[in-house]
């Protein structure tokens, strides 16, 4: 990174995606967060008018619409509103009309691919100069979280993209079903934090910051889940998550190129690929972040947040041999892969 | 940035950054770049393929039969290989990884 890439970095704005279904609780977490004087400089974006009323300085609606590339590569779409939402905050601000803001919530439609949301702040030219990708935040009812795994593709999608999941509805559901969505949430996407909405604290601090890396080993399935278990692994069979260690530094460039030819191939069925590396030549590590064809810029943190240096990273796949996407990755970087997925 | 769509969201692709410039041990821009097409060449050799560096700013992908084609960055090297050979390049291919295992 040069330094005016640098400097752009730094006073980019983040934009956190909050995501969910229908009804899972989006616009009561949100409302929750805003309560935060953190948060006083916040603008929100929704993208559906919900019943709870936001009591919000700035808040903008947009109308949901993809422009589609020639690909047809449905995760690389620019999200026309958004773009159109992003820049008119820009020019307001320049006017005076609103004003100064340091953050960005998206909250987006229940059906929404988290995929162009992500491809918009990333790769629209304008975008991506005023503003940062912040985390996906997902919520996920505990009541209904089968049935929204079930009926749309998209909810998979945005408990995969999420980098942290907040459980809603804890209080209304069996304590044998909020088990069960917490260890399917876990099998699913165990790189992000999960916090109950009604019994943790949400921090605004830990949720909104960025570079976050956890590797939860799968827990056993707790035998009080039952049967709900069952229903909810049924719509998500398909879906599996991987984490590998790597004890050696590795090769940055051998794995830029066999990353970027997964993904070239892989790349719909590869949900998220998200993790920490101790690259050679490196005293400090590298923070990974991919959802499907989309790789955020490799990011260098200043300090590894744990005593565990090694290389670590989580896929999240769809359909995909595990045993022989390690293989493929020990052979291409020339380095010992470890399973850790088992606790 | 995203490798099926060939479009290019930074200036440098994601894969082509010099991740350990700065690094003790960092390799040059220039050797870097000669250690990713060496790389890559291990890979492309099983399909009939060869890359080399152009002009320090793309890659030059070759195939066996003369046809070539100039990619900005090592992913697009895939899909281009893909497009002019009419057949997937997949990493997750038992017979590219058992290969490479061997070291070939």
């Amino acid at each position: 990174m040069n330094s005016s890439s640098v400097e752009a970095a730094t006073r980019a704005i983040p934009v956190t995606v909050l995501t969910g279904f229908l009804g899972s609780g989006k616009t009561t977490l949100l409302q929750r967060l805003l309560q935060s004087p953190k948060l006083a400089r916040t603008v929100v974006l929704i993208n559906e008018l919900g019943e709870i009323g936001l009591d919000h300085l700035l808040v903008e609606r947009v109308d949901e619409s993809l422009v589609l590339l020639q690909s047809g590569c449905i995760c690389c779409s620019i999200r026309d509103d958004l773009k159109t939402a992003l820049r008119e905050l820009l020019s307001r601000r320049e006017r005076g009309e609103i004003p100064e803001f340091d953050r960005v919530v998206i909250e987006t439609t229940g059906i929404a691919d988290p995929g162009p949301i992500l491809y918009t702040l990333l790769g629209e030219p304008v975008v991506r100069h005023h503003f940062q990708s912040g985390n996906v935040v997902t919520t996920v009812d505990a009541v209904n979280a089968s049935l929204h795994l079930s009926r749309n593709p998209e909810g998979v999608k945005q408990v995969a993209a999420a980098d942290w999941l907040v459980i809603t509805k804890t209080d209304l559901a069996d304590p044998a079903q909020v088990t069960a969505v917490r260890d399917e949430l876990g099998r699913i996407n165990p790189s992000a934090g999960t916090l109950d909405a009604l019994h943790d604290q949400i921090d605004p601090d830990s949720l909104l910051a960025p570079g976050r890396f956890e590797s939860k080993p799968h827990l056993a399935m707790q035998a009080t889940a039952g049967g709900y278990l069952g229903e909810l692994r049924r719509h998500s069979d398909q879906v599996a998550s991987l984490s590998i260690a790597l004890d050696e530094p590795l090769d940055w460039t051998a794995f830029g190129i066999w990353l970027s030819m997964l993904l070239n191939r892989h790349g719909d069925n590869v949900l998220r690929v998200k993790g920490i590396l101790q690259v050679q030549g490196m005293a400090t590590p590298v923070f990974i972040n991919a959802v499907q064809h989309i790789v955020h810029p490799p990011q260098h943190l200043e300090r590894w947040p744990t005593a565990d240096h090694r290389s670590r990273i989580v896929f999240i796949t769809r359909g995909i041999d595990h045993a022989r996407l390690r293989r493929s990755l020990a052979a291409f970087s020339n380095a010992r892969v470890t399973d850790e997925s088992a606790a | 940035m995203c490798g099926l769509c060939g479009v290019f969201l930074t200036e440098t692709h994601w894969a082509d950054a010099n991740i350990a410039a700065g690094g003790s041990a960092a390799r040059t821009r220039r050797h870097e770049r000669l250690h990713r097409v060496a790389l890559a060449n291990r890979v492309l050799k099983h399909y009939g393929f060869s890359v080399r560096d152009w002009q320090g700013s793309a890659y030059l992908l070759r195939g066996q039969t003369g046809q070539t084609a100039v990619v900005p960055s090592i992913a697009a090297v895939w899909p281009a290989a893909e497009q002019l050979r009419k057949r997937m390049l997949d990493p997750l291919d038992e017979a590219l990884i058992e290969a490479l295992e061997r070291g070939e």
